[in-house]
């Protein structure tokens, strides 16, 4: 078992070639040493953990034990903050603080992958009783100092780094890759096993480093999850529930050409950005359509560009959704075919994103029969199988612009062929997403549960997506190499189809 | 484009090969060409004078920026003289050729040549010089190769090649399989030879003959180094290409346009009700417009025999030549355009006979072309947006890490086209890039989405965007796009103005469209 310091890295962005003289930062206020014996940041602890990573290409095996170490702060009583990341797929999470190596078993009590958030308690809280929470601050000002405090690599004890606030931005967070925050660069050394670390102005925490660029691609470029992000995941929690972030589900397209403001009818002010594409299924499905011009969200007007002026800093009109809750209400008012029209919209999660990311602390579904191996199509999927079917490629890469959830909400993809005399003759079909089975539409994995139970005819007939022959196998047959095929690849459930 | 020369590596055994040994048979033939004139000299240079090389230049279009021509390159090849003054090479020696020209190997005399037939399917073309003295003078030496069609599997034969002053190199070979493959364009299999031996590399060659008792058996396709397999492109489909260009009119190689599934699976064979020996393939694909369709075959028809032949489970039928061979061979190669088929088919359990005429689903009657050459590619430019009809050689031009998001759109278009075919669309029109202009403002990182319609318009091909912007009553453009944002805006005024700036403007254009 290794165990790894945590920071997520991301190689996005190519450097230019030239680095530009930086403009001297301003001269830095007296610093002031800190006495580490005196408490101050005993609530900033070091987190260890034991993970196991499940194994999408043999979905019945328990994984790859691993592990890692990352960094955590108390914010309440035997409340901890940290990322989502360093507590993934955690099997054992130990707790430790500075000025006390004793560890303390911990577990999760909150976890949000799409903002990188977590939130943990000791099982014993009273060792944590008499440590002072940290407080928060706000969003920090550009060219101001922070500081980074954590356990990463280099050293076992608490290391500090300083730096300064370099850029305020909405971000994609790498943990899911598909989800995008506000996010604020800094140039503070943010290292691997500072992820889920306070970063600090003025004795407050204004963010929870959490991933960076590697060396390689981008030199002093760290970000941090801002307060906004993390007082809104506290919110969502305190009914003792996440329920995820919410979204317009619609892409703008900024009016930047004359004759496509002029056609549009906005005017010449630069308010206003056109609606490029809808999904039917998010919270503005039934309301926008494309070649909507939207003009302000909740009175904040927006631009040709799809910005909004808010709390005195330019951003992404989705940062007004952004702070939002599942049902909340947003006003939204836009103009079609030039007139001007007015919402309320309630808001909602947008599911079928979310297979389109990384996803943590599940177990693999799937569906073994006759050595036939049925998973539900997502990103771990296609991470792991590597799959090179251009039909599979095509449906994971358009499942949102194309639309396809609609039609199919969980598309069910043939991953193995497990080799017996029974199944030989269709062993080349596997990495095929599965159309039909038995004259039923295959859905959701559920679904092949459902159609593989259907014992009318005498054969079990698998119609694939875009393959022009189906697969046959006779059931008595299958039904008997079932069992065999179970014990030869050593397989203990022929399913597991999640909780419910 | 996916032209790749024949790349001869220098074989390591190469020195053991009886290259320079004249073969003995040759001579006691009566019109068979004298291979060994150089008789019993001590270095033996032997000549065969049915060959002459042939330089190409060769210059592609720009597939990108449409308007412009990709940089010259020049191709070899060892071309054949047939009768009548004509020399027979690849398809791919003369693909997107700008100058050719022959050249006698010992001599090095040169003379230009035209394209006078060429099939890009079979790879094969025919050249001609203009009749003139110099031409006569040229040919008068040579002597036309007949070419012969017998040859079968474990038969002897020679690849030629020439060296720096003529001297004729040969690599033997033995051919050891008979199959039909796809040549260097999209489309069915064609017959091809396979043979193994070393071939000794003279220099890169886009044609060289292979010979038996000195007639031609085939041109090479292909030489795998490493593991020293050759193809050969078989007489036969030469045959079949020379008598068609012979009745003055060439229509090509038929096919039924169908696609079948071996019935070899025991399981399967149970499902679709075929008894444990009994031939036949299920047809799983039947192409819109092609022989297969029109003559009445319909998906799920279990094919038993084609003009008598029948078709086992594999798919292949008993050829007399050359043993088990797959079916389309039977179309293919031993058919011609308007040709007669008959078709026995096993539909609902009952025997029918189909009956049709064979014809050539022609690159221009498929949405998305397979392959082009020798043109450039159709494109309409309106105010910096470039509009074009979707192709394969477009789409092969982007490298496996490009093929995300558009591209992997646009390629699953090109391999399922029939949606957008039932739709009435002759060709996918898709805005391909934007050149920055004025009139173009906000929309420069656009490119891969298909057009819908223009100006209200439908659009089935490029004329038809044509006509649309021809016909705009408006002061504005209006494209609808089947992909993000879906639509787009254009001032007709500055988008004129833009076209006229565009036209010998920074990014030499020289017409804003190809419509020919």
């Amino acid at each position: 078992m290794n165990t790894r310091p945590l920071l997520s890295l991301f190689a996005l962005a190519l450097l230019p070639s030239a680095l530009c003289a930086q403009p001297a930062p301003a001269p830095s206020p007296a610093t002031q040493a800190i006495d580490v014996k005196s408490g101050a940041w005993e609530g900033i602890v070091n987190i260890d953990v034991s993970v196991l990573v499940p194994d999408y290409r043999e979905p019945w095996n328990a994984g790859q034990p691993s592990g890692g170490s990352g960094t955590g702060f108390l914010i309440g009583k035997n409340r901890f903050l940290t990322n989502a990341h360093v507590v993934s797929n955690a099997t054992r999470i130990l707790i430790r603080t500075t000025n006390d190596p004793e560890p303390h078993p911990a577990r999760i009590v909150h976890i949000a992958h799409d903002c990188d958030l977590a939130l943990i308690e000791a099982e014993d809280s009273s060792h944590f009783e008499k440590l002072k929470p940290l407080d928060f601050g706000g969003i920090p000002q550009l060219n101001t100092e922070v500081i980074a405090i954590g356990y990463p690599i280099g050293g076992d004890r608490i290391s500090v780094t300083r730096g300064v606030v370099s850029r305020i931005d909405f971000r994609p967070y790498s943990h899911t890759s598909v989800d995008s925050h506000l996010a604020i660069q800094v140039d503070a050394a943010i290292n691997p096993g500072n992820s889920g670390g306070p970063v600090m102005q003025e004795g407050k925490v204004v963010g929870v480093a959490f991933q960076g660029f590697s060396g390689r691609v981008a030199q002093n470029v760290g970000y941090m999850i801002p307060v906004p992000v993390i007082k809104r995941f506290l919110k969502d929690i305190e009914d003792g529930r996440y329920d995820h972030y919410v979204d317009l589900a619609a892409s703008d397209f900024p009016i930047e050409n004359p004759a496509q403001a002029k056609a549009l009818g906005t005017s010449s002010d630069g308010v206003g950005v056109m609606v490029g594409d809808v999904e039917p299924q998010g919270s503005v499905g039934d309301l926008l359509k494309i070649g909507d011009v939207i003009l302000s969200i909740d009175d904040n007007p927006v631009m040709n560009n799809g910005l909004v002026r808010f709390e005195g800093e330019l951003m992404d009109m989705n940062e007004i959704v952004e702070r939002k809750f599942a049902g909340d209400t947003i006003k939204l008012k836009y103009m079609r075919d030039g007139k001007k029209l007015e919402s309320t919209v309630t808001l909602k999660r947008f599911d079928p994103y979310v297979r389109l990311g990384a996803q943590y602390n599940q177990r693999p579904r799937y569906i073994v029969n006759a050595g036939l191996v049925f998973q539900p199509l997502d990103r771990n999927l296609m991470d792991a199988h590597q799959m090179r079917d251009d039909t599979v490629n095509y449906v994971f890469d358009n499942f949102l612009t194309d639309k396809l959830y609609v039609e199919r909400p969980e598309p069910v993809v043939l991953t193995n062929v497990l080799p017996d005399e029974v199944n030989t003759w269709i062993t080349p079909y596997a990495h095929s997403i599965v159309d039909e089975i038995n004259g039923l539409k295959i859905k959701t994995l559920k679904d092949v549960e459902t159609a593989l139970a259907k014992k009318d005819k005498p054969f079990i007939e698998i119609i694939l997506l875009e393959k022009n022959r189906p697969l046959v196998l006779k059931r008595e047959l299958a039904e008997a190499a079932h069992k065999r095929i179970m014990e030869t690849y050593n397989i203990l459930e022929d399913s597991y189809l999640g909780d419910e | 484009m996916k032209l790749s020369p024949i790349f001869l590596f220098l074989a390591l055994g190469a020195a053991t090969l009886s290259a320079q040994t004249p073969e003995t048979e040759a001579p006691k033939k009566k019109r068979a060409p004298a291979v060994a004139e150089a008789g019993s000299a001590p270095q033996q240079v032997v000549q065969n004078n049915s060959l002459v090389r042939v330089n190409a230049t060769s210059q592609p279009y720009s597939l990108h920026l449409p308007w412009q021509k990709e940089s010259p390159s020049s191709r070899r090849g060892l071309g054949v003289v047939l009768a009548g003054n004509r020399v027979l090479v690849t398809g791919q020696m003369v693909a997107d050729a700008t100058y050719v020209e022959l050249e006698l190997p010992e001599k090095g005399q040169k003379i230009s040549a035209k394209v006078v037939a060429v099939d890009y399917e079979a790879n094969l073309a025919l050249l001609e010089s203009a009749p003139s003295d110099k031409q006569k003078a040229f040919f008068a030496g040579l002597k036309p190769m007949a070419v012969d069609s017998s040859t079968r599997i474990d038969d002897k034969v020679d690849i030629l090649q020439t060296g720096r002053v003529g001297e004729l190199i040969k690599s033997e070979l033995r051919i050891s399989k008979v199959m039909t493959r796809r040549y260097n364009v999209e489309g069915s299999g064609f017959l091809v030879y396979e043979a193994n031996n070393i071939v000794r590399s003279e220099a890169n060659s886009f044609t060289l003959p292979v010979v038996k008792s000195g007639k031609l058996v085939g041109l090479l396709l292909s030489y795998d180094s490493k593991n020293q397999v050759t193809t050969i492109l078989p007489a036969p489909i030469i045959e079949h290409f020379l008598k068609d260009v012979a009745d003055g009119s060439y229509e090509g190689f038929p096919s039924l346009g169908m696609e079948l599934q071996t019935t070899l699976d025991e399981q399967f064979r149970d499902f679709l009700g075929l008894k444990a020996d009994a031939p036949g393939v299920l047809i799983s694909l039947v192409m819109k417009g092609g022989s297969a369709e029109k003559a009445g075959m319909k998906k799920g028809d279990i094919l038993v025999a084609i003009n008598g032949f029948v078709i086992d489970s594999r798919g292949d039928y008993k050829d007399p030549q050359f043993g088990a061979l797959s079916s389309s061979h039977l179309v293919r190669g031993r058919a011609y355009v308007g040709d007669k088929v008959e078709i026995q088919v096993i539909r609902e359990g009952k025997e029918v006979t189909l009956k049709g005429e064979l014809t050539r689903r022609k690159p221009d009657d498929f949405l998305v072309l397979p392959y082009l050459f020798d043109k450039g590619p159709r494109y309409v430019l309106m105010g910096g947006l470039l509009f074009q009809e979707l192709s394969h050689p477009y789409l092969d031009a982007f490298g496996e890490e490009q093929r995300g998001g558009a591209i992997l759109r646009l390629s699953r278009v090109a391999s399922h086209p029939d949606k957008y075919e039932e739709e009435g669309r002759k060709k996918l029109v898709f805005l391909s890039l934007v050149l920055p202009t004025p009139s173009a403002q906000g929309y420069d990182k656009l490119g891969g989405q298909v057009v819908n319609k223009v100006n209200g318009k439908a659009i089935k091909d490029l004329n038809d965007l044509n006509d649309a912007f021809k016909s705009v009553k408006d002061t504005t453009h209006v494209i609808e796009l089947n992909d993000f944002p879906h639509i787009l805006y254009l001032d007709t005024t500055n988008a004129a103005n833009d076209n006229k700036r565009l036209l010998g403007g920074a990014y030499r254009i020289g017409s804003l469209m190809r419509l020919e």
